[in-house]
């Protein structure tokens, strides 16, 4: 969600409460960070995308089972080193790091001073804290993240199946869920009570009103704003009847949760991978779409190299993705700036937004399943009655 | 296991629960009261919030020009100082512009030369013809009109509402002539008036009339907050002003010429007060003696602008919200001002297309009691956060 912080925070100041007319649909903890440590300069944005870089790293690291103690040198350093010496580069510093801080998707929200950078951020040290194994943390930032999202719910499971087995990647040898599922509840437990106490902290800045929870949360359900986004809502729920919108603002939203189970079966033996691709599912189907959500998901796919191979048409999806990303600012200048075009020119451009979101979805779950397929040999056999019989081979790898 | 810090999670969350319902006892101002505060009389003004016009010109045919001249002038001196057409109800004959015998086809003139033509291209007469009728004045005044009736042929007052109503035509001791055919009498129109006061139709009106015998139409006005004033006495003529020897007819009442003069010296951010109107009567001149009465109104002439009833104009005093001390003083139905701050100076009327000078602050009092309160509720919150980091990072 665009940078309205500031508005809530001068509201806030004035003493009016900056729920009642709408304009500001963040979580009071904002209001409150903001407004007592340190007020919203660019600065914090830009240690958040280095927060998030940093934890991109680390869940590279910890998925191919790097130990953070093995080397003698601190991250920052290895990072510089595989700058000069190529073969440190896959152990120390993958694209990741890279894919983060380089990606125009995310790079442009975090110049706006979005906070949808902070949700990135908080998805990806929730990622981190559960590929190294520490449940608390974990579930702390997951809390933190659906405090600020109430769509980051879809990404709670596969952190719990995360935690409860290893990120280290088995998609190639699948294998049915190893991990203790008694422990769930109890791990679903510590985040409901960490989640709680979060809204406890935001109904004591609040006041004791409930009005943040329908301005913050209530947004997501019920999309009261129809200001126009990348995403595929609003101008669905623009030419809605009004008689129709709680059955389709329910469809909507049962569209984002059907995805988590399906996806967390079939990629059970390799929860991270289903963490992407609900993250891609995020970035592709969420109410208030930004563009720091499919940019979230292309920089995850750096994590998974193995599945690189096995894309069937990334050339397609990243030509879908620029062509989007080269529509969307011309046809918004064209139909808000200057006049001569229509909403439909920029529905029109945010459809091939999620054509390209939903083509990078579909192949990355398709060549996460080829994966586990494997690769036909081929080989020869000897020459057997003068004839060369050609022998195909399936090999697992 | 993870349940031996089970208990000290459940005292934090209840010291949370706690935090919240101590935060959720800061109590606000009704919103009715600051709503009151910030629209209730502050000083001695009108307290009006919106004008209107009734502008009617109660005679017909060719000869008399002049009281179609009278009711356009007036028109668009009201429209000119601020007035909407939507606020504004024209009750002409309309038979002169159009009047085969207007050499001047289309247009009519007040004064002489012939310099400006009063009936233009965008004038909106609402009752024209035979609507002229006595029945639907009074009708229109006290709102008792048909379903039928389009809104723009009503007077959707309320008891905010300056009203304007301004009357000409031939008239008499105590009656007007409506068209040749009926007459309204005085007592019609008192009992009009009183009865948009008992349906709080308006907050005050000006009667002008100017017939001959003038001054007896409004003496039987009995409601509150009428001032009112005609061009002549009883057993006393109006006279016209000039002729025009083009037109051939007489294109202007005295008492009215006058008034328009004086009013084209007005404009919407104007001070002048009506005592100045009064004071500009000139018997002599005018031919009559022009009457006023004032006892039912209720405030003082020279504090009552000319632009409270000829414009569209609203005061507004904009001052911040910490000058008003306790709410519940200013429920009020007289003029007393009982706020801890006075303007020194008479309120500046803000025409209504500019801007508000600050942005009034419509929540509670601004005590440092509330910021201080403010303040600690933000670093409670975020001192609750920061408990919750902490002990999760080096607890567990």
């Amino acid at each position: 969600m665009s940078i309205l912080v500031n508005e809530g925070l001068w509201l806030l100041d004035n003493n009016i409460d900056p729920y009642v007319g709408g304009a500001f649909r963040h979580s009071p903890l904002l209001l409150s960070l903001f407004s007592t440590i340190v007020p919203p300069l660019p600065i914090i944005w830009a240690l958040s995308d280095a927060v998030g870089a940093w934890a991109l790293l680390r869940i590279w690291r910890a998925r191919q089972g790097l130990s953070s103690l093995k080397g003698t040198g601190s991250d920052v350093e290895n990072l510089i080193v595989s700058v000069y010496v190529p073969s440190a580069y896959f152990e120390y510093a993958p694209n990741a790091p890279h894919s983060y801080l380089l990606n125009p998707y995310l790079l442009l929200p975090s110049l706006a001073l979005s906070t949808s950078t902070f949700e990135n951020t908080l998805t990806l040290l929730a990622l981190m804290f559960a590929s190294e194994g520490k449940v608390s943390p974990a579930l702390l930032a997951i809390a933190f993240a659906v405090h600020l999202t109430p769509s980051s719910i879809l990404l709670l499971l596969p952190i719990l199946m995360v935690l409860l087995s290893s990120p280290v990647s088995h998609l190639a040898s699948p294998r049915p869920f190893h991990g203790n599922l008694k422990r769930i509840p109890f791990l679903f437990g510590e985040f409901t009570l960490y989640w709680l106490v979060l809204v406890g902290a935001a109904c004591i800045i609040a006041g004791g009103s409930w009005n943040w929870v329908r301005a913050s949360w209530g947004a997501s359900l019920m999309l009261p704003d129809l200001t126009p986004n990348p995403g595929l809502w609003w101008y669905f729920f623009t030419e809605m009847f009004d008689h129709f919108r709680p059955f389709f603002l329910m469809v909507f939203s049962v569209h984002l949760v059907i995805y988590i189970l399906p996806i967390c079966i079939k990629f059970q033996h390799d929860p991270l991978y289903a963490a992407f691709l609900l993250v891609g599912v995020l970035g592709t189907f969420k109410a208030y779409l930004t563009l720091a959500d499919p940019g979230l998901f292309l920089s995850m796919i750096s994590l998974f190299p193995e599945v690189h191979g096995y894309l069937r048409h990334p050339i397609i999806t990243t030509l879908l993705h620029l062509h989007a990303a080269l529509l969307l600012p011309l046809q918004h200048v064209l139909w808000v700036s200057e006049g001569r075009g229509n909403a439909n020119f920029y529905y029109a451009a945010s459809l091939v937004m999620g054509m390209a979101g939903g083509a990078g979805l579909v192949d990355a779950c398709w060549a996460g399943m080829r994966i586990a397929v494997g690769d036909a040999k081929v080989g020869a056999e000897e020459k057997v009655e003068g004839k060369g019989k050609v022998m195909w081979e399936v090999v697992q790898q | 296991m993870r349940f031996q810090r089970l208990p000290q999670a459940c005292l934090l969350l209840l010291t949370c629960f706690m935090a919240w319902a101590v935060g959720s006892s800061d109590s606000t101002a009704s919103t009715g009261e600051r709503a009151a505060d910030f629209f209730g009389r502050h000083d001695s003004g009108s307290g009006h919030t919106n004008n209107w016009a009734v502008l009617v010109c109660a005679s017909r045919y060719w000869f008399n020009y002049r009281h179609m001249a009278n009711a356009l002038g007036m028109y668009r001196t009201v429209k000119r100082l601020g007035i909407p057409d939507s606020n504004i109800i024209l009750m002409l004959a309309d038979d002169v512009a159009c009047n085969a015998r207007n050499k001047f086809a289309g247009s009519v003139y007040a004064e002489a030369g012939r310099h400006l033509d009063l009936y233009g291209e965008n004038i909106e007469v609402d009752y024209r013809g035979y609507e002229v009728t006595v029945e639907n004045f009074i009708r229109l005044l006290t709102g008792r009109v048909d379903p039928s009736m389009p809104r723009s042929k009503r007077l959707l007052t309320d008891d905010r509402s300056n009203i304007f109503v301004y009357m000409t035509g031939h008239g008499g001791n105590e009656f007007l002539k409506f068209q040749d055919q009926e007459e309204i009498s005085a007592f019609d129109i008192a009992d009009a008036f009183e009865q948009m006061w008992q349906k709080k139709r308006y907050n005050e009106i000006l009667f002008m009339i100017d017939t001959c015998q003038a001054n007896t139409m409004y003496s039987q006005s009995y409601s509150p907050n009428i001032l009112a004033t005609g061009s002549s006495q009883i057993d006393e003529n109006s006279y016209s002003y000039e002729n025009d020897n083009d037109i051939g007819v007489s294109v202007i009442d005295s008492y009215t010429h006058y008034v328009l003069k004086f009013m084209e010296g007005i404009n919407k951010t104007s001070q002048t007060s009506m005592q100045d109107l009064f004071d500009s009567y000139d018997p002599v001149k005018i031919y009559s003696h022009p009457g006023i009465r004032s006892d039912l109104f209720r405030r003082p002439l020279d504090k009552t602008l000319i632009t409270d009833f000829f414009g569209g104009v609203a005061q507004a005093e904009v001052f911040p919200l910490q000058d008003i001390v306790g709410s519940s003083n200013h429920h009020d139905n007289g003029p007393s001002a009982p706020t801890t701050r006075k303007p020194d100076t008479p309120s500046v009327p803000v025409v209504l297309s500019t801007t508000v000078i600050s942005l009034p602050r419509l929540t509670g009092e601004t005590h440092d009691w509330d910021n201080w309160w403010k303040e600690v509720r933000k670093w409670t919150s975020i001192f609750v956060v920061g408990c919750l980091v902490s002990w999760i990072s080096f607890v567990r």
